[in-house]
């Protein structure tokens, strides 16, 4: 175990550096000059020269590349102008738009983006767990179809549709809610799930459809399993037998899935974060990218690709965990 | 804010400024707006103004903002040497004293500007301002760390083009004389009557040198205005302004700061913004927005509700939406092809693409349609409100082109603005009828930004617009058809590359002028005589709509912002 | 245990030939699976049929009609259900008068044809490199394994809207998407392929053909393949919905088709605001997407029930022994029913 964990360990840092190699590649390539666009579109060519050289996107790109791993390895300097910026390790350099230090931006968004999706995620569980074991054991019932029907409906309409539809209707007409905002939970816990509760159940109300059906599929294949028909056939109780045995064999690849999909939330709830105002990590990524704002791309990359990477070790622990078969190496 | 495309990038930081300063406002003494009911009681001080926005305010540098008349946001912390006239409509395009006892003295044919502070000037802390921090925060917008703002005090003071602020030159600039702490005096490379415009922008706010510390200034600017920063969160999404203790309304009369504290909210969704002002509810009903339209939608939902129109504010910022051309591409190098394209467009439908009749005015002319630009009517290639396609037809033939014609019109990506696919495909349909075939070629936000304004890529046609920095046509024509701004090296605006003597030299002509309405009235004849060519097809000049909350009172909407002004608005 | 015949130790499911027809037969015999189905061909009828339907009412998707709009009112369709009439059957868009029923059926041709694409790329790339990841040495299933890690771990987001800006601006919009979607989205299906391929790799039969001197790539094509069949078509009906939405997602985002193409995604992305003042012009692309993508669950969550019971219990009798790697087992692991967050295209709606 410990070996692997090590292993798996160096394979994040590869995969994190290559993450950070393909971004660099990939915005020396696109159009635009940030230096231009930091300066402003009325900016003089000696003037954009000037940003150039400060922004420190006159070297050639390998450089650029060097100065950031050197940045995060041991810090850098910047100008503020009025006296030397230092910017600790490790250092993401510092944003060609706001002159912010990327890991400041970082620090600021991410418990938004957290909230966020964590609290999606117990309401996903909620519906999509609840609706799958409704359905598994309790097929065709009225209460199972509606919830598979509702579910299904979250799945197939895009969640900026859901999303200001929930908001019109729950916040504008009824007025039983009130307009999402973000307060961080550590200043005002009620405000800080009401504000989210829509956020949370437009988010879910997308992905539960997909927990609904692996739950599904899942308890009925370990109810079918050889060691459940053998507890059945002794006379076992059926609801002892889901509890106590089928239950937590099914929840296996549900927990797995939702370690993964948590993981790659925290770069990609996009549409639900500018939608619903909420100033997380990817909507500073999307406006970033739009701005070449290179440094801030770069940062939010390796700080939403680290939450996914880790995800998948993860869901490959809890593999082993749950199935001695498997053996980790 | 005169910008002719956002990029995204500015979308952060300068169309948020310019959105904010200059906003939507009210054509005339306004017809709506006020809050419902309470609009005869006076205004009173105290409350909180919460204010929602689209755009943070992610630069708070007066170095760095671009805005026009100074700010709506910005101008509660940042008092300037002149400033906007805070009143209704046409009025409300006038440049007033702030920090300055006028706006202006000029002298040697208007190259030189002489200004004198008022008395009792004092920043939050305290501490007297003085012209020499006037000066410095002129002079620390030209460092490269600190870029962003408009380029006219680069181009116009003296030894300034390669001027690179105080922290890497301290001798500072000699163009800039302070001879006591009451008096500053400019000194200009060319006359230019407009100066005391140009001495609204934040850059003409006094800085404390002892307090600067370089980019980090924007996390708490010092404040001469009404207001102070308490809090600035993540990039200016969140603002939280209180009173300046030591502001004085005996020394400012333009701003009336009735709420004790502002709130300004940022990066919301549009269609949330203008639910949440509609349903009014708790903090809500207290409430504005100083960037964000009605959208179309919910003007269809305003007709049928009296009391939510009766909240609506209509306001005009001097701006113009065009088609312009790149006189060096044919077939638009033959003007008898761009007459043909003049004669064929079709406005309704283009009006409609961008919102309706109530969210755009159909334009013949460059210039907005306001005095203060030198708004001069003028229509040389009538298409009536869909078009000439007969006439369009005949002027196609007459070049060579009797079977019609196939051209590429290059457009933004980015939708809900006037350079987007909306409004693109409305071009196109109306030229169908002509037999003009319009082939369109979309470019993502950044690259047909780079791409238009670049000489060597620039497109023959394209979607285009064009803002005011202040309401005078000098900053609206020269950039766009003065010969001598054509930039080869860098983004260019001068997109059909007119050179021409005669208009060279009229611009040169009308700087000198002092008197604004005289001025106004020359800009109008050059706007017409150069609208003849048909270098550009001005499309609309937009209007806004914007809501706000029920409590919101004393609602001043000047056609220089065209948006509420935020020092006027009362809550109680 | 090494019977000379290599197809011998093949379970009879296992056959795609001769149990197809069964399942076939099986599936039609389900009132819900059949009616799925009909929405799909009838989706697909409707998609190339497009100019003809529009033809048939009268009209085309791009014409402007702005003597049906209220101009004041933010060009709000006059007349009732936004604008139903004789001549535009479901009503004109707003803001422009287009008719919607001509977009609609136009918009279908470029959603599904996306979509289909999409879901072909990301089953064609996942299934080679799963196969390969499976059936390689030791390096190249590292190697393959760390690249769909990387692929995973980037936000799909920053490159859909780099690539859009990089490639060149004349280059076929609905294609790119497609290639968009379905390079981004191919990390499941891989991994999902490479599990299956690695316990696969136990079963007997499989063994024999090995121990009688088949090739890699003969055991690939002739033994895994057909296996691997039932579990890819069903995780292709969960990946299909999910590029529908996908697109309409990046519709959203500003890089989705080309004015004045119509796409139901491009349809919706500025719809939503007129909930209110034109509920129609929002539930008509809604109610398409939605039928799109439950016909499209319905169907794969059908298939699956058919075809993977048995494609389970097979694998159970391999995996006895222990498998290699952590998701060999046929419920671990992206398992047909549930994609991984590695689909680019649902990334895209969240």
């Amino acid at each position: 175990m410990t070996r692997f964990l090590l292993r798996k360990a160096v394979g994040m840092l590869g995969v994190l550096l290559v993450l950070s190699l393909v971004v660099y590649a990939v915005f020396y390539i696109a159009p635009g000059d940030p230096a231009q666009l930091a300066c402003g579109e009325k900016c003089s060519p000696a003037q954009v020269a000037q940003v150039r050289e400060r922004l420190g996107l006159d070297a050639p790109v390998y450089l650029q590349y060097a100065h950031f791993l050197q940045g995060l390895v041991a810090g850098r300097d910047f100008s503020a102008g009025t006296g030397l910026l230092h910017c600790q390790a490790p250092c993401l350099g510092i944003s060609y738009r706001s002159g912010e230090q990327v890991t400041d931006m970082i620090a600021a968004r991410l418990p938004v983006t957290a909230s966020l999706a964590l609290g999606a995620m117990v309401v996903w569980l909620i519906l999509g767990v609840g609706t799958g074991l409704l359905s598994a054991l309790r097929r065709g019932r009225l209460s199972e179809r509606l919830l598979t029907a509702l579910t299904l409906a979250g799945n197939s309409v895009p969640v900026f549709v859901i999303g200001l539809v929930l908001l019109i209707v729950f916040c504008a007409q009824l007025q039983w809610l009130p307009f999402p905002t973000y307060v961080p939970l550590t200043e005002d816990p009620q405000q800080w799930f009401w504000g989210l509760l829509l956020p949370w159940i437009s988010l879910a109300l997308i992905e539960s459809a997909k927990y609904a059906r692996l739950t599904r599929s899942s308890m009925l294949e370990t109810l079918a399993d050889d060691h459940i028909r053998t507890f059945r056939a002794y006379g076992v109780s059926e609801r002892h037998l889901v509890t106590r045995h089928a239950l937590r064999g099914a929840l296996t690849p549900v927990i797995a899935l939702t370690a993964m999909d948590l993981g790659a939330l925290f770069g990609s709830a996009v549409l639900t974060e500018s939608l619903f105002g909420l100033p997380g990590l990817g909507k500073l990524l999307v406006s970033s990218v739009s701005l070449i704002d290179l440094p801030t791309v770069v940062g939010l990359t390796l700080v939403t690709g680290f939450f996914v990477v880790l995800a998948n070790v993860i869901a490959d622990v809890l593999y082993a965990v749950s199935d001695r078969r498997v053996v980790l190496t | 804010m005169s910008r002719s495309t956002f990029t995204p990038r500015r979308l952060a930081a300068a169309t948020v400024t310019v959105a904010l300063v200059v906003g939507v406002a009210a054509c005339g003494p306004k017809a709506d707006g006020g809050g419902s009911g309470s609009k005869d009681a006076a205004p009173q001080q105290g409350g909180t103004l919460t204010v929602l926005n689209q755009n943070p305010q992610d630069q708070f540098d007066p170095a760095r903002l671009y805005t026009s008349g100074g700010g709506n946001v910005p101008s509660l912390v940042f008092r300037t040497l002149t400033t906007r006239n805070r009143v209704d409509g046409a009025a409300g395009t006038k440049v007033v004293p702030d920090l300055a006892t006028d706006t202006g003295t000029p002298s040697e044919g208007a190259t030189v500007w002489t200004y004198h502070l008022k008395d009792g000037l004092k920043y939050e802390d305290g501490s007297p301002i003085t012209t020499a921090d006037v000066k410095y925060g002129i002079e620390r917008s030209f460092a490269p760390e600190l870029s962003g703002g408009a380029p006219f005090l680069r181009d116009w003071l003296v030894g300034a083009a390669d001027y690179q602020g105080p922290y890497k030159d301290d001798r500072g600039l000699a163009a800039i004389e302070t001879p006591d702490e009451k008096t500053i005096v400019f000194h200009l490379n060319k006359p230019e009557g407009d100066f005391p415009y140009l001495a609204t922008q934040t850059q003409f706010a006094p800085v404390p040198k002892a307090k600067d510390t370089g980019t980090k200034y924007q996390d708490h600017p010092v404040s001469s205005g009404p207001y102070q920063v308490v809090k600035n969160e993540n990039d200016g999404a969140h603002l939280v302004l209180k009173r300046n203790p030591n502001w004085s309304s005996a020394t400012d009369d333009q701003r009336k700061a009735y709420p004790d504290t502002i709130d300004v909210q940022s990066g919301l969704d549009p269609a949330v913004i203008n639910q949440r002002l509609s349903a009014s509810t708790g903090p809500d009903a207290a409430a504005v927005t100083t960037d964000t339209n009605l959208g179309p939608s919910e003007l269809a939902q305003v007709k049928d509700d009296k009391a939510l129109a009766s909240r609506v504010g209509t306001g005009h910022f001097g701006y113009v939406n065009y088609l312009a051309f790149n006189t060096k591409v044919k077939p638009f190098d033959d003007p008898k092809v761009r007459q043909a394209i003049a004669y064929a467009i079709n406005r309704t439908s283009v009006v409609n693409a961008a919102g309706g009749s109530s969210l755009a005015e159909a334009a013949t002319t460059y210039l907005p349609n306001q005095e203060a630009f030198g708004y001069t009517p003028y229509d040389p290639f009538p298409a009536g409100a869909t078009g000439n396609p007969e006439k369009a037809k005949e002027l196609l033939k007459e070049a060579g082109y009797p079977d019609g014609l196939t051209i590429t019109l290059t457009h933004s990506s980015e939708t809900g603005k006037g350079y987007g696919p909306n409004l693109a495909t409305a071009v196109q349909d109306g030229l169908k009828a002509a037999g003009i075939t319009v082939q369109l070629d979309v470019l993502d936000g950044t690259k047909y930004s780079k791409t238009i304004h670049t000489v060597g890529t620039e497109p023959g046609l394209f979607l285009a617009g064009w803002g005011a920095d202040w309401p005078s046509g000098g900053p609206f024509l020269a950039p766009i058809f003065d010969g001598r701004q054509i930039v080869t090296d860098g983004y260019n605006f001068n997109s059909a590359q007119l050179n021409d003597p005669s208009v060279n030299d009229e611009i040169d002509q009308i700087n000198k002028i002092t008197d604004h309405a005289e001025a106004a009235k020359r800009w109008g004849a050059l706007d017409k005589r150069i609208g003849e060519q048909a270098l550009t097809i001005p499309l609309f000049h937009p209007v806004y709509k914007r809501l706000s909350g029920k409590d919101v009172r004393n609602i001043v909407i000047s056609d220089w912002t065209g948006v509420l002004d935020i020092s006027q608005v009362a809550v109680k | 245990m090494a019977p000379q015949e290599p197809r011998a130790g093949e379970a009879p499911a296992a056959s795609p030939a001769a149990g197809g027809r069964q399942v076939w037969r099986r599936l039609l015999a389900r009132r819900t699976v059949l009616a799925a189905g009909l929405v799909i061909v009838l989706l697909a009828l409707i998609a190339a049929a497009a100019p003809l339907l529009s033809a048939i009412e009268g009209q085309d998707p791009t014409s402007f009609h702005n003597d049906l709009l209220d101009s004041a009112a933010g060009g709000v369709p006059t007349g009732s259900f936004g604008g139903v009439s004789a001549e535009h059957w479901l009503g004109v868009e707003p803001g422009t008068g287009r008719d919607v029923f001509a977009r609609l059926v136009h918009g279908a041709r470029i959603s599904l044809l996306v979509a289909v694409g999409a879901t072909l790329v990301q089953v064609t790339i996942g299934v080679l490199l799963g196969l390969a990841a499976g059936l390689g040495s030791r390096l190249l299933d590292q190697l393959i394994g760390n690249t769909t890690e990387v692929m995973l771990a980037l936000p799909s987001l920053v490159f859909a809207i780099s690539l859009m800006a990089i490639v060149p601006s004349d280059f076929p919009r609905p294609l790119l998407l497609t290639l968009v979607i379905g390079l981004l989205g191919w990390g499941g299906t891989s991994r999902l392929v490479r599990a299956q391929t690695l316990s696969l790799k136990q079963l007997d039969y499989v063994a024999a053909a090995r121990l009688a001197g088949a090739g890699r790539w003969r055991i690939a094509r002739r033994e895994l393949l057909p296996s691997l069949a039932a579990p890819v078509i069903t995780y292709a009906a969960v990946l299909l919905p999910s590029n529908v939405i996908g697109e309409a997602g990046l519709s959203f985002l500003g890089v989705g088709v080309k004015p004045p193409t119509s796409s139901w995604g491009q349809m919706l992305s500025g719809a939503t605001t007129w909930f209110r003042a034109d509920p129609m012009y929002v539930l008509l692309p809604s109610a398409l997407l939605f039928a799109t993508v439950l016909a499209f669950t319905v169907l794969g969550d059908a298939v699956r029930t058919e075809l993977d019971p048995r494609a389970a219990s097979r694998l159970r009798v391999g995996t006895a022994r222990g498998a290699d790697g952590p998701t060999a087992d046929g419920s671990g692991g992206p398992t047909p029913t549930g994609p991984g967050p590695s689909n680019a295209a649902e990334e895209a709606t969240a």
